[in-house]
């Protein structure tokens, strides 16, 4: 299993979709759906609308977000989107704004 | 509480990865290096090397990198600032441009080469055919 990984410098506009894990450290733009985890790390910036099967996002993100298991934003994230989980966690220091839909 | 998985700096802020099982269809530029195991439909223009592994595929109309070592199939005109080279495996179609371009044996090639580079003075001036008598070569 191979993780994309999308590095610090890089910059991808388009839709991206894997079966695997990503890590985004760069900046993407678009849309993303994975199978599996899609990781923002800090200094990362996603304008995308996300699906994945988790995610976990210490960057700044902007667009819709679901995810099959759970979302965790981390301090230093900053979210601007709705996020639809059945497990959401949001870190001391994180900062979001949108709604949150647990399948409740 | 539950903690999901803590991502590993160490080991991606070096490399950029198109994962094996993972598409882009759009443009991808920045400072590299990139690695393609998986595909890739769009323009790639980046600043450092670029790699297609053998089973990464890359459809692009314009492919802009530092050095380009192509082993699985790339579609698309290359323009390298360092070398191009398509490794046993390749399957290539397109126009390549480098300083230097390397086909090696079991690679597969379709289009134009283009390199910059100058002759030695002797190929370069009107005496071609003294020069093949003299060395005694035939060619």
């Amino acid at each position: 299993m191979t993780t994309t990984v999308i590095g610090a410098g890089i910059t991808v506009e388009g839709e991206v979709t894997t079966d695997e894990d990503i890590v985004v450290a760069g900046t993407l733009r678009g849309k993303v759906q994975a199978k599996e985890g899609v990781t923002i790390e800090s200094g990362a910036v996603v304008e995308a609308d996300v699906a994945a099967s988790s995610l976990v996002i210490a960057g700044a993100l902007t667009g819709n977000v679901s995810a099959v298991e759970r979302v965790d934003l981390q301090a230093g994230a900053r979210v601007i989107g709705n996020v639809k989980a059945a497990r959401v966690t949001i870190a001391d220091g994180a900062q979001f704004k949108g709604n949150v839909d647990m399948d409740v | 509480m539950a903690q999901a998985r803590i991502p590993n700096r160490s080991d991606n802020t070096r490399e950029a990865r198109i994962g094996s099982g993972a598409r882009v269809r759009g443009r991808i530029h920045g400072d590299g290096p990139l690695v393609v195991e998986g595909q890739v439909e769009g323009d790639v223009a980046i600043v450092g090397d670029l790699t297609v592994m053998s089973g990464g595929n890359v459809e692009g109309a314009n492919i802009e990198a530092a050095s380009v070592t192509i082993a699985g199939a790339l579609q698309g005109d290359v323009s390298a600032k360092g070398p191009v080279r398509l490794v046993a495996g390749a399957r290539v179609r397109g126009n390549l441009r480098g300083s230097a371009v390397s086909i090696e044996e079991g690679a597969r090639f379709a289009g134009r080469l283009d390199c910059e580079f100058d002759l030695p003075p002797e190929l370069t001036n009107a005496n071609r055919s003294e020069e093949r008598g003299r060395a005694g070569s035939r060619r």
